[in-house]
């Protein structure tokens, strides 16, 4: 044997490891531990920082206690009582209606650009889709407000005294601003991110199994409906989560089209809260006894449903990805 | 996956391809429905703010009095410069060394840290808001630009480490083998060679994230709180473009407030665009056809 075997080299099977012995030596040990020492620095700030919120927020779930808190009809600060159920009804509807506007929709745009579109064409289309992603919360609140409510006022009116007669949750009030209006922004804020995951999904369709479908004599369609579709199942999962996990955390836009009254109310069209548009239109001027700590809670609240979700939708887009990537 | 080959074994008829044109129709439906309220708010904040903004309206401060007409939004443009400028000095760096840290070690700490980001992602911006209040407000005792930095950095953070990761990732092989034949250290590896190779698409990255950050209003409602006068000082309360519109809209009532509201939003709108399209330019001619086709 000569030296130059046993000096580690890259051809050799052992070279790596003696690679990663040597790695720790000078410069790489100050590079490593640089890199964990600012990793673990940003994770104990934002640790912090929960913890912090967890513990401002902690008097008021000792008062009322948890499930006291989240299932609580009542708030108000004046009486010192805190209730939170108005505002994650709010929330939940608001997202429900965001969802049932913005999935459909998403999914067809998503449709058009991968499977019906030329890339050419459709790349700029699916551009034009995500800029709906790039303008502020804060004009698409601005817009709702002075064009969107005005426009709608009526429209909400003529159902109310039609249809919403007969249909629960379709009848009066209908001062404009309500859940409905918040649930359409919102709608609109979300479809690019439910567009852009779908859009992922469907371009991980296995091209044989397009090709056999067209080659048996089906159309478009029938690829979509018979390969697509049915294999992009959990992703399509995915997508609505994290666009209900979007929906969910939505705050200025909503807050300014959404009435913002602290009731649960008895129609879509009615003035509401969320959990997200309570925060941002009360903490500022919240004085009363508990009042700030209450607000606190009701962001611990929202983050727990937040994480959840968008957690839930994190983990099915990983297992998608990791079954197309076996190519199933 | 089984397809149903019985069913698909009919030659094509008229009937079946009426229906694949009638989808092909609603797509092109729902995308203008997508697309139409874009045109309408573009085109609400044009002919709305186009009126307002002049020299003036970028040079002068808001009259004390939100229902007073005349003056401009120097404050709030200066105030959003400067936080965004503050944030992006505290997330580019952390965000960029996190997203090395995670490709170099990789294994469970890679995949912790990672999944912590991606919470941090999805985290709604008023909750960051309130975060920093708690840990920043409330420690220093008063509303400041400083704590709408902090504010503004984290929402940017998960953005360039997911975008700078995703970056590092697509460093083509051949590039790696290079330096490691070269017998380069791990950091001089990306110090020369990643980082530099990887480097226009960090800076997209680093620019959407800007795109995002300067557009957001939750996170400074209770951090930067607002300022109806111009300053630089970033241990006061400061006035950000977001928190002006939204007051201001808030008393849309008034003419002069709406007028005001109007011109900003066309600013801001601008300037969140700006960087926008000019990060998807450079990812567009960095990775040509990179993008799902089919």
């Amino acid at each position: 044997m000569t030296a130059r075997v046993e000096s580690p080299s890259a051809d050799s099977p052992l070279g790596p490891n003696d690679l990663r012995r040597r790695r720790f030596a000078d410069g790489d040990l100050v590079f490593r531990v640089m890199g964990a020492v600012v990793t673990g620095l940003v994770l104990l700030l934002i640790g912090l920082m929960v913890a912090q919120s967890f513990q401002t927020a902690l008097p008021v779930f000792d008062r009322f206690g948890v499930l006291g808190f989240i299932t609580g009809q009542r708030w108000s600060p004046t009486f010192t009582v805190y209730g939170a159920w108005p505002f994650i009804f709010g929330t939940v509807l608001t997202s429900l209606i965001a969802l049932v506007i913005a999935v459909p929709i998403a999914i067809l745009v998503a449709l058009l650009v991968t499977e019906f579109l030329p890339t050419r064409i459709g790349q700029p289309v699916a551009i034009v889709v995500d800029l709906l992603a790039a303008v502020p919360s804060v004009v698409w609140g601005l817009w709702g407000l002075l064009v969107l409510v005005p426009f709608l006022r009526p429209i909400e009116r003529s159902i109310a005294a039609g249809p919403g007669k007969v249909v629960p949750f379709l009848g009066p009030p209908t001062p404009g601003p309500s859940y409905f209006v918040a649930g359409l922004i919102v709608a609109l804020m979300i479809i690019p991110i439910v567009a852009a995951v779908t859009r992922e999904v469907f371009a991980t369709t296995p091209r044989l199994q397009r090709e056999a479908v067209l080659a048996l004599g089906g159309t478009r369609w029938d690829v979509i409906r018979r390969v697509v579709l049915p294999l992009g199942r959990t992703g399509l999962v995915a997508a609505v989560l994290l666009g209900l996990g979007r929906a969910i955390g939505e705050t200025i836009a909503v807050t300014m089209v959404i009435g913002n009254a602290p009731r649960v109310g008895s129609s879509v069209f009615s003035p509401g809260f969320t959990l997200a548009s309570v925060i941002a239109n009360e903490f500022n001027e919240a004085t009363e006894e508990l009042h700030p700590e209450a607000l606190i809670a009701l962001g611990v609240v929202l983050l727990a449903v937040a994480v959840a979700v968008n957690g839930a939708g994190l983990m099915v887009r990983r297992h998608f990805e990791r079954s197309a990537g076996r190519g199933r | 996956m089984a397809v149903e080959f019985s069913t698909l074994l009919k030659p094509t008829s008229r009937a079946r391809r009426l229906k694949s044109d009638f989808v092909v129709v609603l797509a092109v439906a729902a995308t203008l429905i997508a697309v139409i309220p874009l045109a309408a708010v573009s085109l609400y904040v044009i002919s709305s703010g186009a009126g307002v903004v002049s020299l003036d309206f970028f040079t002068q401060d808001p009259p004390g009095d939100l229902s007073a007409a005349g003056g401009g939004i120097r404050n709030a443009i200066a105030g959003t410069l400067e936080m965004t400028a503050l944030a992006t000095a505290f997330a580019a760096p952390t965000g960029i060394l996190i997203a090395i840290f995670d490709t170099e070690v990789g294994g469970r700490v890679a995949t912790g840290t990672r999944l912590f980001i991606d919470v941090m992602a999805a985290l709604p911006s008023i909750v960051v808001g309130i975060f920093v209040y708690s840990l920043v407000v409330v420690t220093q005792g008063h509303f400041s630009g400083f704590a709408g930095s902090v504010a503004l950095a984290a929402i940017m953070l998960p953005v360039i480490v997911i975008s700078t990761e995703e970056m590092l990732r697509l460093i083509p092989r051949p590039i790696s083998e290079g330096a490691r034949a070269l017998g380069l250290r791990r950091w001089r590896t990306y110090l020369s060679v990643y980082i530099p190779t990887a480097m226009s698409g960090i800076f997209t990255g680093l620019l959407l994230a800007v795109s995002r950050a300067i557009g957001e209003t939750a996170p400074l409602l209770f951090t930067s709180l607002g300022n109806n006068f111009f300053t630089t000082d970033i241990n006061e309360p400061m006035q950000g473009m977001p928190l002006l519109i939204y007051r201001n809209a808030l008393n849309s009532a008034f003419p002069a407030a709406r007028d005001r509201a109007m011109g900003a939003a066309l600013t801001l709108v601008v300037m969140v665009l700006a960087f926008n399209l000019l990060g998807r330019w450079l990812v567009a001619r960095r990775r040509p056809g990179r993008n799902p086709g089919r």
